[in-house]
């Protein structure tokens, strides 16, 4: 029977009994499970979420609900104010400032509620507008905005028709650079806000993230086509957007390893087996000095040593990634071991000669080897008297002194010598002599 | 006791007891399996987990038409396959240093020699590049090119791997036979 045979007819239909607590662990993960699914039949985190969603919204009923009733007054208010104001009355333009703190949002309200009428809207503006340039000139009149200035000019200019007061708004305009527009992955960009005449900013990056930061730092972890969008707003309730896209590529894996497993150096020749993925171009470092470029490349060392071999992999966007092993040889081919009893035939001296094969019981004690050249063995009773010695890897020893069998009981054993790959070793050890 | 479409049908509706029932009657069954494809015993236990849980929330997928076993052993290996992903490149460095040694030989083998769990002990051994590979190949009787596209790889390294775990398991199947015949 070879190894399949034997492992399927054992293996394919054998069962093993699970630990008792992993029963438990399952139902408690399904359990888990159960709850984040949606189903009709039973309490889950959709009913939950439901309940939360409800309990949002009534909250938000009950507490909008006042300042609608605040806004609706403060239309109309405006509306009244209308009637009365020529349009550079000092008046309401004194009063306005008190109000100011409350103001952004207000506009914004206003403008987003199709109810307000347009003329109100445009009316309402332009005292804002007036009020932009009383404040900058209270505040510092050093430095005077552009923007101001001109609606400065216009002003003076007397212009009363209320088409062109429209044009009063600030010209706000949305813009940004990037440091990169792609890359490999983890790919850091950095933004920087162009935009003119705004307040604040709004990024939002594609990948579920956003920032209010001017010149925001962004990381992106994932592969794939991100769609920045930059909105700018400014107190007057106008905003811009923007877009631009950046494109972030997989990086390819570099994975490899050796064959044989223990190769013998430098007898062996190393074969790197390339388990990279999405890789194009590949370049081999064996850590002897020797490189390659091939995908598999074969490759035999001149000496024993340890080979720091590493794989740097290219993919097609030009995106690396590399894997070292560090001593990648260290456990080499070469080894030897002895047992620790044996059972001497107690028909005579045997002389030594072993095979494999031939000493399947026991009867010389010999080491299993690999790659051994040089092979010193010396055996001494517990009082350290040496009795037998060999230099031959193919002569153990049979248990016999001088054509005696000698007691059962421990020896002694010490070996010296080297290995193919030039490295030396020493062991020491105990042998049981058992009686046949 | 249910029989398995009763089964099927109770699991299907997300009914605990026949979720129960059915750990009860194939975890043995799932986890002989899964202890083939793991390194050790607690990570079997972990596919096996794994793979109830994808049975239980897609037993719908299951067609009724051929046997419920196979469809079973199929989640279960590819929850091992999953699973071999997710932690190959921590693996592969830990292989690097636990090289086995080759012997090629010829032997054969007697069935009744070896235990059941004396194969699982030597097939967990195995690097696990090596063990997917054999189990997928030998045991569950897959074609090269199948395991190729399973386990993202070369048809040609299918190939190579299977024979080289062969030639490991060989060895330590001598190996631990020489041992045994020691005692």
């Amino acid at each position: 029977m070879n190894v399949r045979e034997l492992f399927r007819d054992k293996l394919e239909n054998s069962e093993v009994i699970p630990g008792d607590s992993v029963r438990n662990e399952l139902m408690r993960k399904v359990a888990i499970k159960e709850f984040m699914l949606y189903n009709p039949s039973r309490f889950n985190i959709y009913y939950l979420g439901g309940i939360a969603a409800a309990a949002l919204a009534s909250i938000l009923i009950i507490t909008s609900k006042p300042d609608v009733i605040k806004n609706q007054k403060e239309e109309f208010k405006i509306e009244n104010s209308k009637s009365l104001d020529t349009l550079s009355s000092v008046q309401p333009q004194k009063q306005l400032p008190v109000e100011r703190t409350t103001e952004p949002e207000r506009v914004v309200k206003s403008t987003s509620n199709k109810t307000v009428p347009k003329i109100s809207e445009i009316n309402y503006s332009v005292k804002k507008l007036d009020n932009v340039v009383i404040d900058n000139k209270k505040e510092a009149g050093s430095t005077v905005k552009p923007d101001s200035l001109k609606i400065k000019a216009i002003l003076q200019n007397k212009v009363s028709d209320k088409d062109n007061l429209v044009q009063l708004q600030r010209n706000i305009g949305a813009a940004f650079n990037v440091s990169v527009s792609g890359g490999c992955l983890p790919l850091k960009v950095k933004f920087q806000n162009k935009s003119t005449s705004y307040d604040s900013c709004h990024w939002i990056f594609g990948d579920g993230g956003f920032s209010n930061e001017k010149n925001p730092e962004w990381i992106f972890d994932q592969e794939g086509e991100y769609k920045i969008i930059l909105k700018v707003f400014n107190t007057g309730g106008n905003q811009a957007i923007t877009s631009s896209v950046i494109t972030v590529h997989p990086r390819p894996v570099a994975r490899f390893e050796t064959a044989p497993e223990k190769p013998i150096i430098p007898d062996d020749d190393i074969r790197f087996i390339n388990y990279s993925n999405d890789a194009v171009r590949y370049k081999w470092e064996f850590g002897d000095g020797n490189y390659s470029d091939a995908f598999e490349p074969d490759h035999r060392y001149r000496q024993y040593g340890n080979y720091n071999v590493r794989l740097i992999v290219w993919s097609s966007y030009g995106c690396t990634d590399s894997m070292l092993v560090k001593n990648a040889f260290s456990g080499s081919g070469c080894f030897i071991d002895f047992p620790n009893a044996f059972i001497p035939g107690s028909g005579g001296p045997a002389g030594g000669y072993y095979s494999i094969k031939s000493d399947e019981a026991a009867r010389i004690f010999h080491p299993s080897t690999s790659g051994v050249t040089d092979y010193h063995l010396k055996i001494f009773s517990k009082l350290g008297i040496p009795i037998f010695e060999s230099n031959d890897i193919n002569i153990g020893w049979d248990g016999y002194i001088k054509g005696q069998l000698c007691e059962p009981g421990v020896y002694i054993w010490k070996v010296r010598g080297t290995f193919k790959n030039g490295e030396p070793f020493v062991k020491m050890g105990d042998v049981t002599l058992l009686k046949d | 006791m249910l029989n398995d479409l009763q089964i099927i049908e109770g699991c299907a509706r997300h009914e605990r007891r026949a979720q129960q029932m059915l750990y009860d009657k194939y975890s043995r069954f799932l986890l002989g399996i899964c202890l083939r494809y793991a390194g050790d015993k607690a990570e079997a236990e972990d596919i096996l987990q794994d793979s109830f849980l994808k049975i239980y929330f897609s037993i719908k997928d299951f067609s009724g038409t051929g046997s419920f076993a196979g469809w079973l052993r199929k989640v279960a290996v590819n929850t091992a396959i999953t699973h071999y992903h997710k932690n190959l490149k921590h693996r592969y460095h830990i292989e690097i240093e636990e090289y086995v040694s080759i012997e090629t030989g010829t032997s054969s083998f007697e069935e009744s020699f070896y235990t059941s769990e004396e194969l699982y002990m030597v097939m967990n051994e195995l690097p696990s590049g090596y063990r997917m590979v054999f189990n997928l190949y030998a045991i569950e009787g897959y074609k090269h090119k199948e395991i190729a596209e399973m386990l993202g790889i070369d048809t040609n390294t299918s190939k190579s791997q299977y024979s080289r775990a062969k030639a490991v398991l060989r060895d330590k199947l001598e190996k631990l036979g020489k041992l045994k015949n020691s005692y």
